[in-house]
């Protein structure tokens, strides 16, 4: 707990200070969609530009062309990213999801092939999982995928596959063996998105912005030994990928509710919000629990990495998610609130502007990634071990 | 107090309801609210048609003189239907604000006939608001606002050639706007000690407007949900067989439930003319709010990612909901009325006072 990194700080805060400019300084500050001056085809340059100063894959082994940086200095680089205003990571599915994913499951050959375009911030990926009829129900997964000769054919529809339409590639779970149920005979596959037999559809949110899709396959190919895992073991991979969902990947998100917060604090001190003593209990429980999610994160990534390196075994990260994802929606409720009846209101201040989208998109954090049903249910069952 | 409603105002309720159902359906109001003005001329004048904008318009001036009771279960069915129009604000708030100024006699023998029949919208500037809702289509704007020595005049503004500039809200039927800074002397109509009445009087009708509005929001949202978790199948059977999701509902009609007792001893207070109205509606306003925020994350939840589309129908509700939670006094301004009414020196506690 206590290494000394005030180097290795110094440094990511001057090199963001240095890059962070110029045609990106529209995008300082930025989480996605929604923020005035978010661009995503600026976002993919400011992605490269990251690959460049050796700030992707900072995790990640040696020999797969990371950094291998021990989880407290990945923190550091989170917390300086932002700090600094850095901008909603669009690289984040290739580069903290299916990167691992591939380093445990990929061949040699799928690894050379595409951990460099995630390194250098050139491809990026969308993830296939959940479809009209299997959300909650993964296992109820219906698309279909054949071998026919040399390719992979596939035929169905994902649904909410968030970033496909700036994607250039997707990973898929499809029912490979024909009739088989539930989670068996399924194999995770990777497809291009840019070719004829696929058509992306995008969806609108309460937002008002599309930042997810419905994508359908139309005797879409992919090449026949683009398989991750062996073909009927595809539950077992995309399920180890979720698991890195819920590990470090949090850390960017976590740094970036403090940056919420603060912009929380700073509206409610200008609009007296601040002065309403109920709201000030709210805005300080709200800041007590961020700094409890922020000390759980980091215990129990520290736990995983000591037992696993890095692969999340531990209880708490069905807890973690459960816990902020609820945080974020209260949150939300009380950035709506401190705002007050100028919530409604479209106006030129940033840092309102950040609270309402804070506001609406914190609507989804207790859907995507496990309903919060499905995590209780979770929590219950597999950390308590009661009965399904 | 008696909660039965008598038979005609069940009945005006009801005929509302049917009407709504069929003349302003969601998929219509999704188009009116994508124009450039958010409004139908046609829906407005159906409306009026059926005698909803003159409700609260005395006979003599073509309307039918109801009072806050009857509104209440009006606004229900406005809130339930989501009707994209500040119809509330014309025909019950700024009608019942005229109705009580001695000095605007001529101005209800003006606008009032013309309220009643359609033909004229009535927007109310309040401090307890930002902005004026619906003020671009306000033929006359009755502004609450503090004069020169700070304390409130009323003005009496006509919409002709007045600048207003129109802000959409995140609720994309609302319109919202912003009134001049300085309005010309000659739109005063009234000053003194009077206007505070006024105002308080004002907020508190609005108040309870938005509150009647709130409930049947909540209700609306509780309905698709329990019809959409019907039919949402997912490991293999519906989701609405699931207890957590099951329980997420239930608790939406427990507050609903409490909310609406509360809704109508305050309709009742404020047609009384009860002392206790103002703390009874901030009640009211803070339990309805609870219902429809309650309603808006458990409608969602259940609907899963498909209640944060826009295509569902839920958004609508939704925001609508979010966005007269704020209006008329937001929950700190009720709750802070609340505490103050308990907790004042001399504050009447206790059976005797409560018990009534
Ligand atoms: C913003 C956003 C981005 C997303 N991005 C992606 C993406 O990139 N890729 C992707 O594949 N998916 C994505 N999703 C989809 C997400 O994974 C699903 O929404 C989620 O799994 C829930 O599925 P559903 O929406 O079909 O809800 P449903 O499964 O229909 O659930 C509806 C309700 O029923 C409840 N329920 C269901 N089963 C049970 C049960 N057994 N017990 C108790 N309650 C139950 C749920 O908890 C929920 O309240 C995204 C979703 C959102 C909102």
């Amino acid at each position: 707990m206590t290494a000394d990194y005030e180097a290795f700080r110094a440094e990511i805060a001057a090199w963001m200070q240095q890059h962070l400019r110029g045609e990106f300084e529209s995008i300082r500050n930025c989480s996605g969609l929604g923020d005035a001056g978010y661009d995503p085809k600026l976002a993919k340059r400011w992605e490269q530009a990251l690959a460049r100063g050796g700030w992707v894959g900072i995790g990640w082994p040696k020999e797969h062309g990371g950094r291998a940086l021990p989880l407290a200095q990945q923190v550091v680089f989170h917390e300086e990213y932002v700090r600094a205003g850095g901008p909603g990571r669009l690289g984040h599915i290739g580069e903290t999801l299916l990167a691992p994913t591939l380093m445990a499951f990929g061949t040699r050959e799928q690894q050379q092939r595409f951990l460099p375009g995630i390194l250098a911030g050139t491809e990026y990926w969308a993830q296939g999982y959940s479809e009209p009829n299997a959300g909650s129900d993964l296992a109820n997964v219906q698309t279909r995928a054949r071998l026919e000769g040399d390719s992979w054919v596939i035929d169905g529809q994902k649904t909410w596959t968030s970033w496909a339409h700036e994607s250039d590639w997707i990973f898929v779970v499809a029912r490979c063996e024909p009739g088989s149920q539930r989670h068996k005979g399924l194999v995770m596959l990777l497809v291009p998105l840019r070719q004829a037999g696929v058509a992306i559809r995008p969806i609108r949110q309460i937002t008002g912005d599309s930042e997810f899709n419905e994508v359908f396959f139309d005797g879409a190919r992919t090449a026949g030994s683009l398989h991750l895992g062996a073909p009927g073991e595809g539950w077992k991979v995309a399920m180890a990928l979720l698991g890195f969902e819920r590990g470090v990947s949090t850390l960017g998100q976590q740094a970036g509710f403090e940056r919420e917060m603060a912009c929380l604090i700073d509206v409610a001190r200008r609009n007296g919000a601040a002065r309403d003593p109920d709201m000030r209990q709210r805005i300080a429980q709200a800041a007590a629990t961020l700094d409890a999610l922020r000390c759980n994160a980091l215990r129990v990534l520290a736990q995983d990495e000591a037992a696993s390196g890095g692969v999340p075994v531990s209880r708490e990260a069905y807890i973690a998610k459960y816990v902020w994802s609820n945080w974020r929606r209260d949150f939300g409720r009380l950035a709506a609130d401190v705002l007050g009846a100028a919530a409604c209101l479209p106006d030129d201040d940033p840092m309102a502007q950040k609270l309402r989208q804070v506001w609406l998109f914190s609507r989804s954090d207790t859907i995507y990634a496990g309903t919060n049903e499905i995590q209780l249910n979770l929590i219950a069952e597999r950390a308590l071990g009661m009965p399904r | 107090m008696d909660f039965t409603f008598t038979e005609e105002q069940v009945a005006l309720r009801d005929s509302i309801n049917r009407f709504l159902m069929k003349e302003a359906a969601p998929e219509l109001l999704r188009e009116i609210s994508e124009t450039s003005g958010g409004r139908s001329r046609e829906l407005h004048a159906k409306i009026a048609a059926q005698g909803i904008t003159g409700l609260s318009v005395p006979e003599a001036h073509g309307g039918v003189g109801l009072g806050d009771i009857d509104w209440t279960l009006v606004t229900e069915e406005l809130g339930y239907h989501a009707i994209p129009d500040s119809l509330v604000e014309s025909s019950y708030v700024a009608t019942a604000l005229l109705g009580s100024v001695p000095e605007a006699g001529a101005l209800r023998e003006q606008w009032l006939p013309r309220v009643a029949d359609g033909t004229a919208h009535i927007s109310i500037e309040h401090p307890a608001n930002p902005c004026v809702a619906d003020a671009h289509l306000a033929d006359l704007i009755l502004a609450i606002r503090a004069g020169k020595d700070g304390a409130l005049e009323l003005h009496a503004v006509s919409g002709t050639g007045l600048q207003r500039s129109t802000q959409v809200s995140i609720d994309a039927s609302r319109r919202l706007a912003m009134l001049p800074q300085k309005l010309a002397a000659s739109t005063r109509l009234l000053t003194g000690a009077g206007v505070q009445t006024l105002a308080d009087a004002t907020l508190d009708r609005a108040a309870l407007g938005v509150a009647g509005q709130l409930v049947g929001l909540a209700q609306r949202m509780l309905d698709v949900s329990v019809d959409y978790v019907a039919q949402r199948k997912q490991f293999g059977k519906p989701i609405g067989s699931f207890q957590a999701v099951k329980h997420h509902l239930a608790d939406v009609v427990t507050k609903i439930e409490f909310a609406r007792p509360v809704l109508y001893r305050a309709a009742l207070a404020l047609q009384r003319g009860d002392r206790h109205r103002a703390v009874l509606i901030s009640h009211a306003k803070l339990a309805a709010g609870d219902a429809a925020w309650t309603a808006a994350r458990k409608g969602i939840q259940v609907h899963g990612a498909c209640g944060y589309t826009w295509e569902v129908d839920l958004q609508m509700y939704m925001k609508r909901a979010w966005v007269l939670d704020a209006a008329w006094g937001d929950r700190g301004f009720h709750k802070a009325r609340l505490g103050h009414e308990l907790l004042r020196d001399g504050a009447p506690l206790g059976p005797a006072a409560t018990l009534q």
